[in-house]
């Protein structure tokens, strides 16, 4: 009797811990009237429009009732890191986002994207911004959010002291004397986490015109040591040394760098236009707009600033609930939908016909249409550890290397990766 | 007494979870470190020993990360072992005071990663931060530092901040081990004429050998493992000057989606720390003194 005793207490253990390891399935549920209706599942990492997208998905959930959504958040570590590893089993992320570059190129290959170039809400897209989510022709992601990842800057505090914005390298740089003469620091730069990644591209984007040069240097076609690059590395070596960007800016983070901004004790914030709507939550009276600094003489010119459509929708190619996926992804390509989101979030977005109400956005809107902005080169690099190795010789410069030596160093580096 | 063979039924459920959890992951890594998995896809191609080698000779950075471990190693095993052992000796009396004192030491362990990592980030920010500042207050603005942005000192930084937010549990495990010690030993030694630090050193520290051995061995895997305050508080920057195994493993895997070679890393790197560990135990017990 004991001897069955112990038996059945080891058995039962084993079941009980199986158990506990068992996932759950939650596939289908009620809706309130009782109905059975399918539950999507909609993952991303913009935990700041969660307030947005619940009030969006109940609009959703209330015109199409046998459809419910599961949104899950993750940071945006974290969703890099595990987010799309969920996609796998196609029980989760029937809905998903990615970002451009390395990471859609990864869930490209991995097959995890289904092919929506036939679908009908293609059409509300800007088809030139949602060329970032094609691969070989096919349209695997569609850009839902369009963000200028080029510095903001405090368009009151210029007009008063009587500034305009420089066209050339050589203009920029007596704007930043004019603005350090009045003791204000040119450029707030969040060194120690995005600056380093956001401001790289506005500071190249002339000096390396070409829009293939990243691809050309992961396969072997381009360098580093070259002009372009040294020349975009002595570019951040001369806001270092002659004080354009603070002191220890790479031990300065975001929050430290908007609170500069904030605060007036800087003109510019580098990083980007997502920035706006939190400047002006810390201080309301600031006059807004974007700007980059373009670091070649005015006629040599080609680009005025930088654009990346992100935040790319996604339906999962393992996912059982395809068509409801894609419903959703319609529902959030309507004209007053994506107005909604735009304005709530303070975002412009690729979606034709969004109308942008709140002052920043319309201030801004002209960016869109009107200025000759490139893609993020950033993204442009699909491979993480040459994305690396750029930003590296970057940071490598602002802690007090030579420029070339820092191109040479990371060329090494983009050398042993190169795949 | 003769014991059931069902008796062995309640080793089941360990030996699974142990299996589950410790084995197969091992084994895992084990098998992808020789192929180019990428994480994502289903197939993948076995690539015999190509990503050992290029480990070992031909990623610059994975070199890096071994030097900047070490570095956080030796800084955090010795000053958190002393710093810890210091504050065992402060607080080894039970009374109220040391009692608080105790807990108050302990407080930090008891902080998740990210608290720490962001309680810090704001202390070590060069322009906000308390440390700058109280530097300044006090006139020794001259040694106020970009502590997190300067790439000579930030790994050293991260190091002290480690060392706060663990000094406290090692401290409970000494004080168990000072409180082990018989007190008739320290009475002989007292009438032996012994001054306090022979005392420390022929009575206490070889009798806290074993409690040493476990700081010491625990210290080291820790350090070796601080994922989550460098890639809370630097991500590794600037120039990967705080880049370490950990975080290098997880951009790897996570940002480049080399599973099979992020694996090889793991592998080599938990050689690594089997290698040191053992030396630490086989150094520590050899000053181990029988009475």
């Amino acid at each position: 009797m004991k001897k069955y005793a112990l038996l059945s207490s080891g058995v039962l253990s084993l079941s009980l811990l199986l158990a506990g390891c068992a996932g759950e399935s939650t596939s289908d549920t009620s809706n309130e009237s009782g109905e059975d209706s399918t539950q999507i599942s909609f993952i991303h990492w913009r935990g700041e429009d969660k307030a947005v997208l619940d009030d969006i998905i109940a609009q959703f959930e209330d015109e199409n009732p046998n459809i419910t959504v599961e949104m899950t958040i993750y940071p945006s570590e974290q969703y890099q890191a595990t987010g799309q590893r969920l996609l796998q089993d196609g029980s989760t992320g029937d809905v998903f986002t990615s970002f451009p570059g390395a990471q859609f190129e990864a869930i490209a290959s991995a097959g995890l994207f289904e092919d929506l170039s036939d679908e009908e809400f293609v059409s509300n897209f800007d088809e030139e911004l949602i060329s970032v989510g094609q691969k070989d022709g096919t349209q695997f992601a569609l850009p839902y959010q369009l963000v200028f990842n080029m510095p903001v800057y405090n368009k009151g505090m210029f007009e008063e002291l009587g500034l305009e914005v420089p066209k050339s390298w050589t203009e920029f740089q007596e704007m930043a004397d004019t603005l350090l003469e009045n003791d204000i620091t040119p450029i707030a730069f969040p060194g120690a986490d995005i600056g380093p990644n956001q401001f790289m591209n506005s500071m190249m984007m002339n000096n390396a015109p070409d829009e293939d040069i990243f691809e050309k240097l992961q396969n072997g076609e381009e360098s580093l040591t070259n002009e372009w690059w040294v020349k975009t590395l002595e570019d951040f070596q001369l806001l270092e040394q002659k004080g354009y960007i603070q002191a220890d800016a790479l031990g300065t983070s975001q929050d430290s760098a908007m609170a500069m901004v904030a605060n007036e004790e800087a003109a510019m914030l580098a990083t980007g236009s997502y920035h706006m709507s939190a400047l002006l939550g810390l201080n309301p009276d600031l006059q807004l707009d974007l700007m980059a600094p373009i670091t070649v003489e005015e006629s040599e010119a080609v680009y005025e600033g930088i654009n990346t459509a992100t935040f790319m929708l996604a339906v999962n190619s393992k996912s059982e609930k395809k068509e409801q996926a894609k419903e959703f992804i319609n529902f959030l390509s309507q004209p007053e939908i994506a107005s909604q989101y735009a304005n709530e979030t303070g975002q412009h977005l690729t979606v034709n016909d969004v109308e942008y109400e709140s002052e920043v956005l319309k201030n801004t809107a002209y960016w869109i249409d009107e200025r000759k902005t490139r893609f993020q080169p950033r993204f442009l690099i699909t491979n993480a550890q040459i994305e690396a190795a750029v930003l590296s010789s970057i940071e490598n410069v602002l802690g007090g290397a030579d420029p070339m030596t820092a191109a040479e160093e990371a060329q090494q580096l983009v050398d042993e990766n190169r795949e | 007494m003769k014991i059931s063979k069902s008796i062995y039924l309640f080793f089941l459920p360990g030996l699974f979870l142990y299996a589950v959890f410790f084995v197969y992951p091992t084994v895992s890594a084990l098998f992808y470190s020789f192929t180019d998995w990428d994480g994502l896809s289903s197939s993948f191609q076995f690539v015999g020993i190509d990503n050992y080698e290029r480990a070992f000779t031909g990623d610059t950075i994975f070199r890096k990360t071994i030097g900047n471990n070490l570095k956080f190693m030796l800084v955090v095993v010795v000053f958190q072992t002393l710093v810890a052992l210091a504050f065992a000796l402060i607080v080894l009396k039970n009374n109220k005071t040391t009692v608080f004192l105790r807990a108050l030491y302990f407080f930090p362990t008891i902080l998740s990663s990210v608290s720490v990592a962001f309680i810090w980030s704001f202390i070590y920010d060069p322009s906000l931060g308390i440390l700058n500042q109280t530097l300044e207050l006090v006139g020794l603005d001259f040694l106020a530092q970009n502590w997190l942005g300067n790439s000579n000192i930030a790994i050293y930084s991260l190091a002290v901040t480690q060392i706060w937010f663990h000094a406290g549990q090692m401290l409970i495990i000494f004080v168990a081990g000072l409180q082990a010690i018989p007190d008739e030993l320290y009475e002989v030694a007292k009438i032996e004429g012994a001054t306090k630090w022979q005392t420390f050193r022929k009575v206490t520290w070889p009798l806290l050998a074993p409690s040493a051995t476990i700081v010491v061995a625990y210290t080291t895997i820790q350090s070796f493992k601080a994922f989550d305050l460098v890639f809370a508080m630097t991500g590794g920057g600037p120039n990967n000057s705080t880049e370490i195994v950990a975080t290098y493993i997880f951009d790897i895997a996570f940002r480049s989606y080399q599973f099979g070679y992020a694996s090889a890393i793991s592998v080599i790197f938990m050689i690594i720390i089997a290698i040191i560990t053992f030396l630490q135990f086989k150094a520590l017990r050899s000053d181990r003194i029988s009475y």
